[in-house]
């Protein structure tokens, strides 16, 4: 019983940071209908700004939400110039643009922190080895606890600038229908370029919650979790915000309880494998995702 | 601007020199250049191979796949296998790695008849990424020797070739690769054309420009992408069997074997030109030339380059792919054969031959 626990808290706290970086994706997907390949990378290249500012002395909650400025600039900057100029010719053009972006940035970073002395990442909670909770005799890490509450905070947050405000009106407005939007006076371009900000900078906070579990940064910090949220989003269908929350957390305790039960079988090394190959079976019998909103085509 | 009746003497010529140009290339890399350098070929042959393979799929059917490197390691590993356990001669793998790879296409593209754009992209980056790890899991170590790979991967001494005569050792090996790799390059060409041209192939633009007015004009939508998408991984493979024979060895980790591979594939497609039948071809050599020039910027601290670049941890070559790529994408959508052609028809148009059996009258060709 306490492993079960066990299994479910730690998948909790990973969910959480798959669920903020699938968060943007879907962001990004619902405003611009794109696909960001570079969203881990962005990430990524977020956190080492952190690490940045933080080495400059700056206090470290104050570093990641620099980091997370940092972020919402780049996705805005990446939107208004590169993407939105492909995406007038080709839908295909704008997932090549992302690619270029994701080799960019990873070599971007390595080319300025490569060399680096392996960098020790603060986190942002106390992780030291006595600081857990046992609840159900399971132990649950201060820190876990920390990245999950402030995982699930910013979430609503996002449902509330989603849900209540004028800006996200305006977004889903754009999402639905970007000339008509444009007719009644919202500014679509600003719309779209900060739906992409947001999208990054939530992944800069999901890269900054890692960093801090890992305690060492890379170039290729972000690319597992990527695949993780990417395999979230599509579980959760790529429009529904609340799908690709509930599909990250599950995706987390899936694979710690799979990983935790057969470790012959699947282990470490292939509960990642378990994970695409249940979204590949999903799609096969739910081609949208398990939330997400069919499409129907008119001739 | 000057303008050329097609089968006319000058266009005959024109072609003639083209041709001729290439046969010099081809005849010239193998006996004049190092082996290295002959290497360096067989590589971007190689490339060029995987990229003609993701264009059908992608730049003629229009369907994202980033899982190609799967596609890649298949052929890899089931060359390596047959010949190092079961003592297969080379030549016969090329069939049964294109045979495997042919039916796991199939099964991927399953997905693929019910999701569109960008889930069926998210279901071939699962592949890209669960390939590697299929391949190191342990339970699968007695076929594929796990993380480590297959290495020493060895074959009969090359055979003697009529013209070529003898190859022997290293240098010999180096051309014998070229040779079979130019082979496969030129017979994958040859099955791109051909589909292209097709009935077939006229299905697979129908359904990248408008899937929808495709169904309705009576293209079997199924059909046609689950055999694309089998066709594509059969020749995919083609060029992981080529890699494996010319290094001898296929690991997990190995270059194109990894999502990274499939990233390669897409770049040289997309630089050389998307939905192009040349553009893989241009792109592998320009790739690879690229690749090999840029690599060394940086670990010296002289020159322009050196001063730009002289402070970086890494060598920006990556960098410099990922600026070149974003370019393309803004100055020549359709790579740099579709930039070639807009610019060779300011200087030459080819006239096309009217179709139908009663030429219309001359001056319907000065448009």
């Amino acid at each position: 019983m306490e492993r079960l626990f066990q299994y479910v808290f730690d998948g909790l706290s990973l969910g959480a940071i798959y669920a903020l970086l699938a968060l943007g994706l879907v962001v990004v997907f619902r405003g611009t209908g794109h696909l960001n390949f570079a969203q881990g990378e962005m990430a990524m290249f977020c956190t080492f700004v952190v690490w940045q500012f933080h080495d400059w002395g700056v206090p470290l909650v104050l570093a990641v939400i620099l980091g997370m400025l940092f972020g919402f600039l780049l996705g805005a900057g990446v939107e208004a110039t590169v993407i939105r100029g492909v995406a007038k010719k080709s839908q295909a053009g704008v997932f090549v643009v992302s690619i270029a972006l994701f080799l960019g940035l990873n070599s971007l970073a390595a080319m300025v922190w490569g060399n680096l002395p392996p960098e020790q990442m603060p986190s942002l909670f106390p992780d030291e080895p006595g600081d857990f909770q046992r609840i159900f005799g399971a132990v649950w890490r201060y820190e876990y606890i920390g990245v999950l509450v402030v995982a699930l905070v910013l979430m609503g947050l996002l449902f509330l600038l989603f849900a209540k405000t004028k800006f996200g009106l305006a977004m889903r407005a754009v999402a639905s229908n970007p000339e008509s939007a444009k007719l009644t006076g919202i500014p679509t371009s600003l719309v779209l370029a900060s739906s992409w900000g947001i999208a990054a900078a939530m992944g800069a906070l999901s890269g900054s919650l890692w960093g801090g579990i890992v305690g060492e940064l890379g170039a290729g910090l972000m690319f597992t979790v990527f695949i993780y949220a990417s395999a979230a989003a599509t579980l959760g269908g790529f429009d529904s915000p609340g799908g690709a929350v509930i599909a990250g957390l599950s995706i987390g305790v899936g694979e710690q309880l799979l990983a935790g039960y057969f470790p012959g079988w699947i282990g470490q090394e292939m509960k990642l494998s378990v994970a695409l190959l249940t979204i590949f079976v999903v799609l096969l019998f739910k081609p949208s995702g398990l939330f997400g909103s069919t499409k129907v085509e008119r001739v | 601007m000057a303008k050329i009746r097609e089968g006319s003497i000058q266009h005959w010529i024109l072609r003639l020199f083209g041709v001729a140009l290439i046969a010099f290339v081809v005849v010239w890399v193998p006996t004049q250049m190092s082996s290295s350098r002959i290497g360096q070929f067989s590589d971007a042959f190689i490339l060029m191979i995987a990229a003609m393979s993701l264009n059908l799929v992608l730049g003629f059917t229009g369907q994202i796949s980033i899982g190609h490197s799967a596609f890649f390691g298949i052929g890899g590993y089931t060359a390596a296998i047959l010949i190092k356990d079961h003592g297969w001669s080379p030549g016969y793998t090329f069939y049964a790695a294109a045979v495997v790879a042919f039916v796991v296409g199939c099964v991927v593209a399953l997905p693929a008849l019910r999701i569109r754009g960008i889930y069926l992209a998210l279901v071939t980056l699962a592949v890209a990424v669960l390939f590697p790890t299929l391949v190191k899991w342990k339970k699968l170590a007695w076929l594929t020797e796990g993380a480590k790979g297959i290495d020493s991967v060895r074959y009969e001494e090359v055979p003697v070739w009529p013209i070529l005569g003898e190859l022997k050792g290293r240098e010999g090996r180096a051309v014998f690769t070229f040779w079979l790799a130019l082979i496969v390059v030129v017979v994958t060409y040859l099955v791109c054309r051909g589909i292209v041209k097709s009935r077939f192939g006229r299905a697979l633009v129908a359904i990248r420009d408008n899937e929808t007015a495709a169904a309705v004009m009576g293209v079997n939508l199924t059909t046609t992408k689950v055999l694309v998408f089998g066709v594509s991984a059969a020749l995919c493979s083609l060029a992981g069997v080529l890699s494996t024979l010319k290094s001898g060895v296929v690991t997990p980790e190995g270059q194109y074997v990894t999502l990274l591979g499939s990233i390669v594939f897409l770049l040289v497609m997309v630089v050389g030109g998307a939905g192009t039948l040349w553009g893989p071809i241009v792109g592998g050599l320009v790739y690879v030339w690229l690749d090999s020039t840029t690599r060394d910027i940086g670990t010296d601290t002289d020159g322009i380059l050196g001063a730009i670049f002289g402070w970086a941890d890494q060598s920006p070559a990556t960098l410099i792919l990922g600026v070149a790529l974003v370019l393309i994408m803004f100055l020549a959508p359709y790579g740099l054969v579709g930039l070639f052609k807009r610019i060779w028809r300011k200087i030459v148009t080819i006239v096309p031959k009217p179709a139908g059996t009663t030429p219309p009258p001359v001056d319907t060709a000065s448009n």
